[in-house]
């Protein structure tokens, strides 16, 4: 996620100044990213908004703590992961993301069975994803959806670069698991 | 390449991580190994999958609302630079102006230094030629060029124009002080630029415990927080009252601007204020107000927040 025509730690030196425009800009950057990080972290839509907007409170706040070893965008990870678990701690609600929740762009031409047939497919994605604990969760969405590298989620979840990389694998072997168990009950029921 | 090490290996090209040799090492394993094409491909399926769930977009209102929540935020924090002095500081000040004094009595004592004229101890804060005392406030005088200064002893001088230059000064519990604080805030300032800095001043004088603010600076600060169409200028007034010692107008101000007031972030200040009254002493008008915020969807997802992490913090 480059910055961009203004370096990010420009915007977070505006910030510190008290200049509103720095956090905005910072919004405009990195919000879809952080927000589709949240999504996929918390329990609904609603929770990921309010996580996200907590994200960028924080970086008002913290603007002076950021000490500049890692880039701008691992430390917003970083705040973001936090929030999430944070959240989650704090709201024991159901873990399952309603999708209708989920803003999706139309599925222009496809028949209702295929639309149907779509959402389900998504729906046991999302449940899916849900299901994984959150430590193997947060590393697996960091590299398939945001396409971080090792090194890179590693500093965002302050862990090595090994206990990533384990993450990761328990992650997949548990979602090839539950996927080939879904697509036996799928031709059964079909 | 070991079959073992196929989920691994497997990931790590599949995120790019796999260098050139790595690659070309794996792929060759897999065209000899059966056992190992099948589980690949059952991976690859797996890392194919995941690419459906859709996702989540910003929406304008979403965009609109946090902008808005942002901009308030870095006000806030702009206007808690103008809070009052700690109390060690305050002390420490205090300290410095005895010591002051008491080294300019020794030199006066001495004979090193000329004592100064009666009445000159106040000239450093007042002005020179300046009136000293306030117009008649009932007559409602446009009083313009207002100025104030503070000095260590916690005094206060206020100089503006009416008819002439006036330059009155006193302590901020001193009636005279006060109400002309009040009126002010209350009916003089035509700017925001104005009634923000008599709100500043009377926060630094009143707040943090420093001293009971009179009942009409505290009326003059709730009818700001009500009435005023700047939410800049009612948020000051908001973090002026909460700076206060709680008394139940200022708690019934901030309940009202809590339940009633349109700019986020001036009902953040009034849900901190509320909570932090309510931490000391619990009050059921006060803890309602906070539930209902809690759980209310309309509300703003931060000032929710908020409330219902007060309401964890109070012992109930």
């Amino acid at each position: 996620m480059a910055g961009g025509l203004i370096d990010d730690r420009v915007l977070l030196e505006r910030i510190r100044g008290g200049d509103a425009s720095g956090a905005e800009e910072l919004f405009e950057r990195y919000a879809p990213a952080l927000l589709r990080f949240a999504s996929r972290m918390l329990s609904d839509r609603e929770t990921a908004e309010e996580v996200t907007q907590e994200v960028f409170v924080k970086v008002i706040s913290r603007a002076h703590q950021y000490d500049g070893r890692a880039a701008v965008s691992s430390w917003l990870f970083a705040i973001a992961a936090n929030a999430c678990r944070d959240r989650r701690r704090r709201d024991h609600r159901a873990s399952v993301v309603p999708l209708e929740a989920v803003a999706e762009l139309p599925a222009r031409g496809e028949g209702v069975e295929a639309r149907l047939d779509g959402r389900q497919r998504r729906d046991a994605v999302r449940r899916a994803l849900q299901g994984l604990s959150e430590e193997q969760r947060e590393a697996l969405v960091l590299a398939r959806y945001h396409e971080l590298p090792y090194s890179e989620i590693a500093g965002i979840l302050g862990i090595s670069v090994g206990a990533v990389k384990t993450r990761i694998f328990r992650a997949v072997e548990t979602l090839k698991a539950r996927f080939s168990e879904g697509e036996t009950r799928w031709n059964v029921v079909n | 390449m070991e079959c073992r090490e196929l989920t691994n290996r497997a990931i790590d090209r599949l995120v790019g991580e796999a260098t050139a040799a790595e690659r070309e090492d794996f792929d060759r394993h897999v065209a000899d190994c059966p056992g190992c094409a099948a589980a690949l491909s059952g991976i690859e399926e797996t890392w194919a999958a995941l690419g459906s769930d859709p996702d989540a977009v910003v929406t304008p209102e979403f965009r609109s609302r946090t902008i808005a929540l942002l901009s308030d935020e870095v006000d806030r924090r702009r206007i808690r630079e103008f809070r009052p002095r700690s109390r060690a500081l305050q002390y420490l000040s205090r300290a410095a102006a005895l010591l002051v004094a008491a080294a300019a009595g020794f030199a006066v004592a001495r004979g090193g230094l000329r004592p100064a004229r009666p009445g000159a101890a106040t000239s450093a804060i007042a002005g020179g030629a300046a009136a000293r005392t306030a117009p008649d406030l009932a007559e409602n005088p446009r009083l313009s060029n207002v100025a104030y200064r503070t000095d260590p002893d916690g005094r206060v001088g206020i100089e503006f124009d009416s008819t002439t230059r006036h330059s009155v000064v006193g302590r901020p519990d001193d009636p005279e002080v006060s109400t002309l604080l009040a009126y002010l805030l209350s009916r003089n300032s035509e700017t925001a630029g104005e009634k923000s800095r008599a709100i500043e001043l009377v926060s630094g004088r009143y707040g943090a415990g420093a001293g009971a603010a009179s009942p009409e600076i505290v009326r003059a600060l709730a009818a700001t927080l009500k009435h005023d169409r700047n939410p800049g200028v009612r948020k000051k007034a908001a973090e002026a009252l909460a700076s206060f010692r709680s008394t139940p107008e200022i708690r019934t101000a901030l309940l009202e601007a809590l339940a009633n007031d349109p700019n986020p972030g001036v009902r953040l200040v009034a849900v901190e204020a509320l909570a932090a009254s309510a931490r000391e002493a619990p009050d059921a008008k006060t803890i309602q107000s906070l539930r209902e915020k809690a759980v209310d969807p309309s509300e703003n997802g931060f000032v929710r927040a908020r409330a219902a992490s007060a309401l964890k913090a109070i012992d109930l």
